[in-house]
C-alpha cells in the first residue's frame, strides 16, 4: 500500500472521537409501533385526487398551458397542466448510464415475476430496469430512492384526455397511481422530456416505482406486487 | 494498528466475537442475518440488537457529516428509525451495514446545514505509540505525532467532498462498497475521488 495510504490508516487508530452515545435503548424507545397507521396518507392522497378531478373537469385557466394542479406520489410529482409540451422523440430511450444492479446506490426492489432485467441504468439518482432491449422496449420499471444523495424527482404532465386513478396493490400499504390514456410527459432529471404511456406509480417503504409498459391495469397491479 | 481501538467499543454487549473491520467488510456474522431476519418480523429485540452492532460506525459517519457530536447523534438516532421502518424493503443476504449507513448519512446530510459550531477531527493527545509497534525513541515519537497532525490538518482542509471521501475510507476505514454508500456516489466515484484527494494530500504533505 503506497505510503500515504498507509499513514492516513495509522492516524484512523489515533483520533479523538467524541463518545459514541448509547443510542440503543433510545432508538427503541422511538421505534414506531406495528401495525404502522396508514389512514391518514391514504386519505390525503384519494382527497387530493378527488380534488384534481374536480379541477380538470372545470379547466378554466388563463395561460392555455397552465399548471392546473399538481401533486406528489414518492419522489414523483404529478403536475395537470392542459396543454402539454411539445416532445421530441427520442429513440432509443435515454436512460442514463449502463450499470452493473450491485453498484445501484440504493437497495433495488426486484420481481419475481419478471426475474432478472435485461439492462439496468442510471441517471442522477433513477434507476430504471429495462426488459427487452433499448430499441424495443418491453416493459421498464424505474426506481427513486426516498433521500438519496440528491433530491431525484421526477415529473409527470398529464392533459387531458389522460386519466389518473388510485389502485389498491395487495402487499403494499398506500395506494398507488394509474395514468392511463392519451401519453404524458415524463421529465427525469438529467434527461429529455419524452411521451410515456400507461404507467403505474406507487411507493414501497421508501422508494418510488414507476412501471410503464403493462398491458393492462390488471397486469400493472400484478407486476406490482410482485416487485418487493 | 488503529483498528484495534475501534474494536473495544464496538464489541460492547454484543454477542458475537470481537473482530476486524475486514472481517465486517467480508462477511458479517451469521448473527446478524439472523437478528435482521427477526427485526424484519417485528422483533424489537432484534432490532436493538442491531443497532448496538452498528451505533459506534454510525454515529462516527454521522460525525464526520456534521462534525458535531449533537447532530450526529441525531443523525444517528433518526436513522435508525428509519431504517427500522424501511427494514422490509432491506434484502435479506445482502450486507446490512452499507445500508443502514446510507440512511444514516442522509440524515447527516440534512443536519449538515443547520448552524451551530463545527469541530475539527482531533488526535487524541495521550496516543503517540501505534500498538504492536517496537516503542520508538522519544524523538521519533516527537516526529511521528508531528508528522500525523500536518496529515490531519492537511485532510481538514481538503474540500468537502474530499474530506468525506478520506474520512469514509481511510479515518473509519469503510469498505468502497460502504464508502460509495455513505456519500450516496458510486463505487468508481468513490475510487476516483479518492485519487485524486489523494494527490492533493501529497501535494500538501509530502510522502512520508
Amino acid at each position: 500500500m503506497p505510503e500515504l495510504e498507509r499513514e492516513l490508516r495509522d492516524l484512523a487508530g489515533t483520533l479523538e472521537f467524541p463518545a459514541t452515545p448509547d443510542l440503543a435503548a433510545r432508538v427503541r424507545r422511538d421505534l414506531p409501533a406495528q401495525p404502522r397507521p396508514l389512514w391518514p396518507r391514504r386519505l390525503a392522497l384519494a382527497v387530493g385526487v378527488a380534488f384534481l378531478a374536480l379541477a380538470l373537469g372545470l379547466a378554466v385557466s388563463p395561460a392555455r398551458s397552465a399548471i392546473l394542479r399538481f401533486f406528489g406520489i414518492g419522489s414523483v410529482q404529478i403536475e395537470f397542466v392542459e396543454r402539454l409540451p411539445e416532445v421530441r422523440l427520442t429513440s432509443p430511450l435515454e436512460l442514463g448510464a449502463e450499470i452493473d444492479p450491485a453498484d445501484a446506490p440504493f437497495t433495488l426492489l426486484q420481481s419475481d415475476l419478471l426475474g432478472d432485467p435485461d439492462g439496468v441504468y442510471l441517471r442522477d439518482g433513477v434507476v430504471t430496469l429495462l426488459y427487452g432491449s433499448p430499441e424495443r422496449v418491453r416493459l421498464l420499471v424505474s426506481q427513486i430512492a426516498d433521500g438519496g444523495s440528491a433530491p431525484a424527482i421526477a415529473k409527470k404532465l398529464v392533459g387531458t384526455g389522460t386519466s389518473v386513478e388510485l389502485v389498491e396493490i395487495p402487499g403494499v400499504a398506500e395506494p398507488g397511481v394509474w395514468i392511463r390514456g392519451r401519453p404524458h410527459v415524463l421529465l427525469l432529471p438529467g434527461g429529455p422530456p419524452r411521451l410515456a404511456g400507461d404507467t403505474l406509480l406507487w411507493t414501497r417503504d421508501f422508494v418510488t416505482l414507476r412501471l410503464e409498459g403493462a398491458q393492462s391495469r390488471e397486469q400493472a397491479v400484478e407486476i406490482a406486487e410482485s416487485i418487493r | 494498528m488503529g483498528r484495534a481501538r475501534f474494536q473495544t467499543e464496538e464489541g460492547r454487549g454484543n454477542p458475537t466475537p470481537l473482530q476486524g473491520v475486514e472481517g465486517e467488510v467480508v462477511g458479517r456474522p451469521r448473527d446478524e442475518a439472523e437478528l435482521v431476519a427477526r427485526a424484519q418480523r417485528g422483533d424489537d429485540d432484534a432490532y436493538e440488537e442491531l443497532v448496538r452492532m452498528h451505533q459506534e460506525i454510525a454515529f462516527r459517519v454521522a460525525y464526520v457529516h456534521t462534525r458535531s457530536a449533537a447532530d450526529a447523534e441525531e443523525a444517528a438516532h433518526d436513522g435508525f428509525v428509519k431504517a427500522y421502518r424501511a427494514l422490509r424493503r432491506f434484502r435479506r443476504g445482502r450486507p446490512f451495514r452499507p445500508w443502514l449507513l446510507a440512511i444514516v448519512a442522509n440524515e447527516a446530510r440534512n443536519r449538515r446545514r443547520s448552524a451551530g459550531r463545527r469541530q475539527a477531527l482531533a488526535l487524541r493527545a495521550a496516543d503517540q505509540i501505534r500498538p504492536g509497534d517496537a516503542a520508538p525513541s522519544p524523538e521519533a515519537a516527537v516526529l511521528e505525532s508531528e508528522r500525523r497532525a500536518l496529515l490531519l490538518e492537511a485532510v481538514d482542509r481538503l474540500s468537502e467532498e474530499h474530506r468525506l471521501v478520506v474520512a469514509c475510507r481511510y479515518l473509519l476505514d469503510l469498505s468502497e462498497e460502504e464508502t460509495a454508500s455513505a456519500l450516496g456516489i458510486r463505487k468508481g466515484t468513490v475510487k476516483s475521488r479518492l485519487s485524486r484527494a489523494l494527490e492533493r494530500l501529497r501535494k500538501e504533505v509530502g510522502d512520508a
